[in-house]
Formats: C-alpha cells, structure tokens, sequence
C-alpha cells in the first residue's frame, strides 16, 4: 500500500512501472490516471485548486484503500493525489493495482476511483473565464458510489 | 477556545480571526456551534445552510451534532469532497 497526496507534479507512467518493477509474483498491473482539463462544461479551465485537510486528507484515503483492498483481495494499491494548484495536461490523480488476475485488480481501481470522487477530504476550484468556482460532486458519481457500497 | 477549520468553499467565506474567537458560554454543542459561526459571517452561515456539511472533531467525522465539544478540540467544517 502506497499512498501519497502531493503538492508536485508526477509522471503517472514511471510511477506506475516503479509501482510494478520486479514484481514477478504478479500477472496484472490496472492503473488510471486523471487529468486536469482545459475545458469543463463547455468554459475554459486556466487551472484547478485542489484544497485539503492536511493529516485527515492523507489517513481518510488511506482508509478507503485499506476498505477496497479487503473487498478486493488485492492488497497492492497504489493511490497519487496532488493537492494544491495543477494546470491543462497534469496528472491529478494515479490510481494503480497489482493482483495475480487482471478482475481483482480492474475492480479494485473502479471502487477506488468511485470512492474518491465522494468520500476523500478534497475539494476541487476550478479557475476560468467567469472567474474561480467550487466543484460540487456529480450525481452520476454519487450514483456510482452508492452502488459500490451496495455491491 | 476550541480551534475551527474552514475547508473548500467554506474557507474564503470565514472572515480572518474566526478561526480563533472564543464562542459563547451558552455555545456547548456542535450544532449551537454551526449556528454561532454562521451569525457571525453571514455569507458562511448561507453556504452551511445551503448545502450539506460534515463536520470533524480532532480530524474524526462526527455526524451526532448534539455532541459537546471541549474548549481544545479542533473542529473543521468541510462541504461536500470532490476528489479524484
């Protein structure tokens, strides 16, 4: 288990190969990143601003993984989240399992994605044209997220 | 004077020093506490009424309102989280 929430920027694919380097007991490695976008809702995005409760944002994500980890069997997660001003074309979030069998692996970065976008202490401001606005969740995330609670 | 975090939207709503004033004798409760705050910045007050609001005592989220809190508790009011 590796988690990490960070003010700097990463390159999500050498952290997901150093995640996966010179594990030979595993057949899948799953991973998603997010990104920022240049665009939301159809209005430009100059950049984001991820705010956080430092201490509790850190402990609460990795008590989700932990959670997601035992559903899973899949003890191996790794979770980046940056915190802080990231811009167009940067890696917000890198999500990455490792498991003997590519489903264990697949289920366990969905329900941590999905967990995430609800339940870890963050709060997105985007900044744009009309000047900075604060992101609410999505209902479809929120949809998502009971029905993981449910499965 | 318990110790009061303000997070996301709620944190360029509360006014300097609000953070660091002494409630009321008569504020003994997290919910009295909600109300108090939101008396003493209005625009603060509208978004805690104005959307849901989970409050964490010493970084633990408490959803039992009536709770008491104690004069070195740190008490932080977060609006909903959009992670990932």
């Amino acid at each position: 288990m590796d988690i990490r929430v960070t003010a700097a920027a990463f390159d999500p694919q050498a952290e997901a190969a150093g995640f996966a380097a010179g594990r030979h007991d595993m057949g899948a490695l799953v991973s998603f990143t997010g990104l920022c976008r240049a665009a939301s809702d159809g209005k430009a995005v100059a950049e984001l601003f991820l705010d956080h409760y430092p201490g509790f944002t850190e402990r609460e994500i990795a008590r989700i993984a932990e959670d997601i980890a035992a559903r899973c069997g899949c003890p191996d997660l790794l979770v980046i989240h940056r915190v802080g001003r990231v811009v167009p074309g940067e890696a917000i979030v890198l999500v990455a399992a490792l498991s003997g069998h590519r489903a264990d692996a697949f289920e366990a970065v969905r329900l941590l994605m999905d967990y995430l976008k609800t339940d870890a202490p963050l709060w997105k401001r985007e900044t744009g044209p009309d000047g900075v606005r604060w992101i609410a969740p999505r209902a479809e995330d929120a949809a998502r997220r009971a029905e993981a609670e449910e499965a | 004077m318990p110790r009061l975090v303000f997070l996301g939207k709620f944190r360029p709503l509360a006014p300097p020093g609000l953070d660091r004033v002494e409630p009321p004798s008569t504020v003994t409760t997290l919910n009295d506490l909600k109300l108090w705050v939101g008396g003493e910045a209005p625009a603060l007050g509208a978004a805690l009424a104005d959307m849901p609001c989970k409050l964490a005592v010493n970084q633990q989220i408490v959803h039992d309102l009536s709770r008491h809190f104690h004069p070195d508790d740190e008490i932080a009011f977060m609006p909903p989280m959009s992670g990932g």
